[in-house]
C-alpha cells in the first residue's frame, strides 16, 4: 500500500510492503510497536529506534508526532484519500480563508482590525489575555475581513469565533 | 528549629518547600485550592488545608485565611515561595503579628525594596550602581536634553507607571528628543493614564546577571555567586544558568559585595537577589532587588552545594550561616523552565491533561516539578509545569547533559517549552554564551520553526504511514473502539450519537 506523507509542508511517497518501506528509491524494514504500559510507540527502521509520541488529529491520517527532538504535523494518506482530500482542501481554499476561533478561554484585550481591512498571512488580528498574558491571536491566511464577532473585555470561551473573512 | 511550616503556595515550588521540610525532620502542611485537591504538592505534604475556589484571588491570595490555616494546624512558620503572596508587605507583617515566623524578609525590607524608586534611592545612598537617569518625572524637552548630556546618547524615556515595554522610546540623537518624548508621553498616558516619563541611560545587549545573597539574623550577609538570565521573552525568564561566562571572578566580587551592599542597606535577612545589567565593558547597574527565592535558585544550589530552601528554613529560625565569605562556584548549571506553551504557535497556553510524563535521569539531572502523568493543566494558574536542571563539570558539557536530558523528557497530552529548548540548546550562539537580554527576541523567529534534518523528515513520514496504516486496519469510522487506549491516542471524538455513517465519515474526510 502506497501512501503520500505531508510533513512540515513537503510530501514523500511511503510504499509499505510485508516486511518494510520504499521511501526514496530505497527499500528498509520498518515497524511499529507499542511500548507496553505506556502511549510510546517505538519505530524501527533498518536498525534505527525511534520512540514517538502520538496524538491523533481531526482528521483521518492527520497526527502530531513528537519524534527525534522535533514535533511533525503529518497527514498520510492513501492514493484515492489524497486525491480526495486535495480537492476538498482545494474547494475549502476557493470558499475563502478559515475564520479566527478562540485557542483558549480569556478575555479580549484588543481587536486590530475592522471589517473591510485586508490582513496577510500571519497578521496579528486579536489580542487575547490567559494566564495573565497578552496572545496574540494571527491568521493563517490572508484575506479580507468580513465580520468583527468581539469586543475588548469580552470574555470568550475556547471555539468562539472572534473574527470571520470575506 | 520548627516541628511544622505551612507552604503557602502550590506547583513545583510547593514540592520543592516540602522536600526541604521532609529533609530538615519539619512536619509540612500545604494549602490547596478546588483545582488541586489532587496535586502532587497536597499530596505529598503531611497534612493539607483546602483554603478556597479555584481562582487563585479567592484561594492562594488569601493571607488571612493562610494564616488562619496556619494557626489552625499549628505550625510555626510559613513559607510564601514566590509569586502569590511572596513579596507582599501586608503578609509578611500580618504573619509576624499573628505570632508567627515568615520565611523570607522582614517586612520592612519587602517595602523598602518593593517599588522601583524607593529601591533605586536605597542603592544610591549604599553605592550601588544604577543606571544614571531621573527619579522625578520629565517636564519638557529641554529638561530631557539638558540631563541626556550628561551621559549621552542613547537614552530611554520611559514612562513612570509603565511595564511591558508600553511607553518606552529609545532616542538615539538629540534632535529626535523633543518627538519621542510627546510619543512616549502619548503611549504613557493612554496605556497607564499617567502621562510622567522618565529618562535614563540606554544600556546597548546588555546582560541579565543577578546575584543570590543569603543573610542570617546575626549579621552576616553572604553572596552565593551569579545567575546569567539573559534568555527571556517578554521580560520573562525561560533559561538560566550558573556561573555566567561574562563574569570573571574579580567581577563577581565586586558585584558580589555591591549586591551584599544593597541588602544590607534594606535590613535584609533570608534568601534575596539583586538584578543587574551587565554591560559589554563589565560595568554593572542595579536594576532592583527581589525579596524572595526565585525561581532558578537550583542552579546556584548546584553550584555552591548549598541547599538554598533548607537554609532559608533554618535562618529563619535563627541559625547562623556557617558558610565561608566567599564561595566560588564548581562546575555549571543550566535551568530549562518547561512551561506549558507552544512555541511553534505564539507561545499560546497549552491546556489538558498530561497523559503520560517520562522523565529525564541519569548522571547531573535534576527535574523540579509539580506535574504527574494524570494532572489537569489549567488556564487558573502560571504555565510554569517544571523546571529542569543540569549539572556538570563544564559549560559544554552542562549544554550537551540538558539537550540530552531534553530528548529523554517525553510530556504527551500538552504542548511544552520542550522543543523550543533542544532548538536553543543546539544553537551556536547559544553554545559560545553569546547572548544578552534581546538575544532570543531576535532569535525567536528561526528558533520556533525549525528545519528538522532531512533523514529525521524521512523517519517521520515513514512512521506516519505505519501509524496510518496500522489505524486502516484497526479502526473504523465511527466505531467505538477509535480512541484506542494504546495508540497514543488523545482524540476526543465529537459526540455524534445519531448521525449517520455518512455524516461522520463526511466530518472525518473534512467535508463540510
Amino acid at each position: 500500500m502506497k501512501y503520500i506523507v505531508d510533513v512540515n509542508g513537503e510530501r514523500l511517497e511511503v510504499d509499505l510492503d510485508a516486511d518494510g518501506v520504499r521511501v526514496d528509491g530505497a527499500h528498509v524494514q520498518a515497524h511499529l510497536a507499542d511500548v507496553e504500559g505506556t502511549p510510546i510507540q517505538l519505530v524501527t527502521i533498518g536498525s534505527e529506534m525511534h520512540r514517538v509520541a502520538v496524538r491523533r488529529g481531526d482528521a483521518r491520517g492527520r497526527y502530531a508526532l513528537w519524534m527525534d527532538g522535533y514535533r511533525y504535523e503529518v497527514e498520510a494518506l492513501d492514493e484515492r484519500m489524497r486525491t480526495i482530500r486535495d480537492l476538498t482542501n482545494a474547494s475549502a481554499a476557493a470558499s475563502g480563508p478559515r475564520p479566527l476561533v478562540a485557542p483558549m478561554p480569556g478575555l479580549i484585550v484588543r481587536v486590530t482590525v475592522r471589517p473591510g481591512d485586508s490582513v496577510e498571512a500571519g497578521q496579528g488580528l486579536v489580542v487575547m489575555e490567559a494566564m495573565k498574558m497578552e496572545n496574540e491571536l494571527r491568521t493563517t491566511t490572508a484575506g479580507v475581513v468580513k465580520n468583527v464577532l468581539i469586543q475588548p473585555g469580552v470574555a470568550v470561551e475556547k471555539g468562539a469565533l472572534l473574527v470571520e473573512f470575506e | 528549629m520548627f516541628t511544622k511550616v505551612l507552604v503557602a503556595n502550590r506547583g513545583e515550588i510547593a514540592l520543592r518547600i516540602i522536600r526541604a521540610c521532609q529533609e530538615l525532620g519539619i512536619k509540612s502542611v500545604a494549602v490547596y485550592s478546588d483545582a488541586d485537591a489532587q496535586a502532587p504538592h497536597v499530596r505529598e505534604a503531611d497534612e493539607a488545608v483546602h483554603i478556597g475556589p479555584a481562582a487563585s484571588s479567592e484561594s492562594y491570595l488569601r493571607g488571612e485565611r493562610i494564616v488562619e490555616a496556619a494557626k489552625q494546624v499549628g505550625a510555626e512558620a510559613i513559607h510564601p515561595g514566590y509569586g502569590f503572596l511572596s513579596e507582599r508587605e501586608w503578609f509578611a507583617r500580618l504573619v509576624r503579628d499573628s505570632g508567627l515566623v515568615f520565611i523570607g524578609p522582614p517586612a520592612e525590607a519587602i517595602a523598602a525594596m518593593g517599588s522601583k524608586t524607593s529601591a533605586r534611592q536605597l542603592a544610591i545612598k549604599a553605592g550601588v550602581p544604577v543606571v544614571p537617569g531621573t527619579t522625578e518625572p520629565l517636564r519638557d524637552a529641554e529638561e530631557a536634553a539638558e540631563i541626556a548630556k550628561t551621559f549621552g546618547y542613547p537614552i530611554l524615556l520611559k514612562a513612570a507607571a509603565g511595564g511591558g515595554g508600553k511607553g518606552m522610546r529609545v532616542v538615539r540623537e538629540a534632535k529626535d528628543l523633543a518627538a519621542s518624548l510627546d510619543a512616549a508621553k502619548r503611549e504613557a498616558k493612554n496605556a497607564f493614564g499617567d502621562d510622567a516619563v522618565y529618562v535614563e541611560k540606554y544600556i546597548e545587549g546588555p546582560r541579565h546577571v543577578e546575584i543570590q545573597i543569603i543573610a542570617d539574623q546575626h549579621g552576616t550577609v553572604l553572596s552565593l555567586g551569579e545567575r546569567e538570565c539573559s534568555v527571556q521573552r517578554r521580560h520573562q525568564k525561560m533559561i538560566e544558568e550558573a556561573p555566567s561566562v561574562a563574569v570573571s571572578p574579580e567581577l563577581r566580587r565586586r558585584m558580589g559585595e555591591t549586591a551584599v551592599a544593597a541588602a544590607r542597606a534594606a535590613g535584609y535577612v533570608n534568601a534575596g537577589t539583586c538584578e543587574f545589567l551587565l554591560d559589554k565593558n563589565g560595568d554593572f547597574y542595579f536594576l532592583e532587588m527581589n525579596t524572595r527565592l526565585q525561581v532558578e535558585h537550583p542552579v546556584t544550589e548546584l553550584v555552591t552545594g548549598i541547599d538554598l530552601v533548607q537554609w532559608q528554613i533554618r535562618v529563619a529560625a535563627g541559625e547562623k550561616l556557617p558558610f565561608p565569605d566567599e564561595i566560588q562556584p564548581r562546575g555549571w548549571a543550566i535551568e530549562c523552565r518547561i512551561t506549558s506553551e507552544d512555541p511553534a504557535n505564539g507561545f499560546l497556553p497549552s491546556t489538558g491533561r498530561i497523559e503520560y510524563l517520562h522523565l529525564p535521569a541519569g548522571p547531573g539531572v535534576r527535574w523540579d516539578g509539580g506535574v504527574e502523568s494524570g494532572s489537569t493543566v489549567g488556564l487558573h494558574y502560571d504555565p510554569m509545569l517544571a523546571k529542569l536542571i543540569v549539572w556538570a563539570a563544564t559549560r559544554d558539557q552542562a549544554v550537551a547533559r540538558m539537550h540530552r536530558a531534553l530528548k529523554e523528557l517525553t510530556i504527551v497530552g500538552i504542548e511544552t517549552s520542550r522543543e523550543f529548548h533542544l532548538r536553543v540548546m543546539e544553537d551556536a550562539e547559544f553554545q559560545r554564551g553569546d547572548i544578552e537580554i534581546q538575544w532570543l527576541e531576535r532569535r525567536l523567529p528561526e528558533l520556533v520553526t525549525p528545519k528538522a534534518p532531512r533523514d529525521s523528515v524521512r523517519a517521520a513520514a515513514i512512521a506516519a504511514a505505519l501509524l496510518a496504516d496500522r489505524d486502516r486496519h484497526t479502526r473504523r469510522p465511527g466505531a467505538a473502539g477509535a480512541n484506542r487506549g494504546n495508540g497514543g491516542a488523545s482524540r476526543v471524538d465529537a459526540p455524534l450519537s445519531g448521525a449517520d455513517a455518512w455524516v461522520i465519515a463526511g466530518r472525518r474526510e473534512g467535508l463540510r
